[in-house]
């Protein structure tokens, strides 16, 4: 019987894995992966603030091929208006896209429908690639960020990845 | 008696056995939480404890350009703190008189010693903007306006990745 008992002992001590190596490198690997380790992951969103310019001759050619609207996303206190401009579109077909979002729901039910009135005006015109958002002053910065993730992408496409910030004039 | 103490001579020292798997376990999460934060270009960047930022879908990566940071009570050019903020208002930024401003001059003097000096400057350098969520436009505009007036209308804003 404890022929018996011994030697099932030795088995199970032999079975039993070498994890020491193992632990070696996991100790290599642990200081390595900490100095790689990111706790935070910092992106950048493009924009640029509206400047004087004076249009070339190339960018007035290029204008010509295909119509291209500004889109304009006006965020107000308790509305989010939408509006385009263009030289080469009628007045009436740009009254035509304007909208009003009303703010009273979640941000995130203002957004989706902003997101989808955007959309519309890109389907209808997809060589538009500039958006010009004007909040008011009282407007906090995490909504414009907001604002302009929404302008930029829809699913994952392209909408106005082109997005300029500015306050309102006048 | 005499027994006993020949058995107690005899019996071979064990080595203590080391109990690894607990230990197997602790650094098996450690590593599997490392290798998902692993990045292979580690922020380096120190932000400040009271800011706050926005998180964004962006997936773009910054560039290490002049660095401008906004938030609630204090203003940064680079490391720099050159101005406090005072219930969304900057001290000594003048809404009517942006060039008399210290950000103004500062990034003047960038500007002059960096780019027009060196022919080989990127003239369309942006600045890497990160503000705090919680700032209105009000306060956000005066800032982007004089970094515009200085010659410097394209930036960068940072954001966290969602």
């Amino acid at each position: 019987m404890s022929i018996l008992r011994k030697q099932r002992k030795a088995n199970r001590e032999e079975d039993d894995p070498d994890m020491v190596p193992v632990m070696n490198l996991f100790l290599v690997l642990i200081p390595f992966l900490l100095m790689s380790a990111s706790f935070y992951h910092l992106k950048a969103i493009n924009t640029s603030v509206p400047v004087l310019s004076q249009q070339s001759e190339d960018m007035e050619e290029e204008a010509k091929k295909e119509i291209k609207l500004t889109v304009i996303v006006e965020i107000k206190e308790k509305q989010i208006d939408v509006s385009a401009l263009s030289g080469e579109v009628g007045v009436e077909l740009l009254k035509g896209l304007e909208r009003t979002i009303d703010r009273k729901g979640s941000d995130e039910q203002t957004m989706k429908a902003l997101s989808d009135c955007l959309e519309k005006i890109k389907s209808g015109f997809p060589a538009s690639d500039t958006v010009i958002i004007i909040p008011e002053e009282d407007v906090v910065y995490e909504t414009i960020i907001q604002t302009m993730d929404v302008a930029r992408y829809y699913n994952e496409s392209p909408l106005f990845p082109k997005v300029v910030l500015s306050g309102k004039v006048g | 008696m005499a027994l006993g103490r020949r058995n107690k001579r005899n019996r071979q020292f064990v080595p203590p056995k080391l109990q690894l798997t607990s230990m197997m376990d602790m650094f098996t999460i450690i590593l599997i939480f490392l290798l998902v934060s692993f990045s292979d270009k580690p922020e380096t960047m120190n932000l400040e404890k009271n800011l706050e930022l926005p998180v964004s879908d962006a997936k773009l990566d910054y560039n290490d350009n002049i660095k401008l940071v906004l938030s609630r009570d204090s203003l940064y050019l680079g490391d720099e703190r050159i101005a406090g903020i005072q219930d969304g208002k900057i001290e000594g930024l003048n809404p009517t008189r942006l060039e008399d401003s210290v950000l103004y001059k500062e990034l003047m003097a960038y500007h002059k010693e960096e780019i027009d000096g060196d022919p080989k400057a990127d003239k369309e350098v942006s600045i890497l903007f990160l503000c705090d969520k919680r700032l209105s436009f009000k306060t956000v505009n005066s800032i982007i306006k004089t970094a515009g007036m200085a010659g410097y209308p394209n930036f960068q804003f940072g954001v966290l990745k969602k």
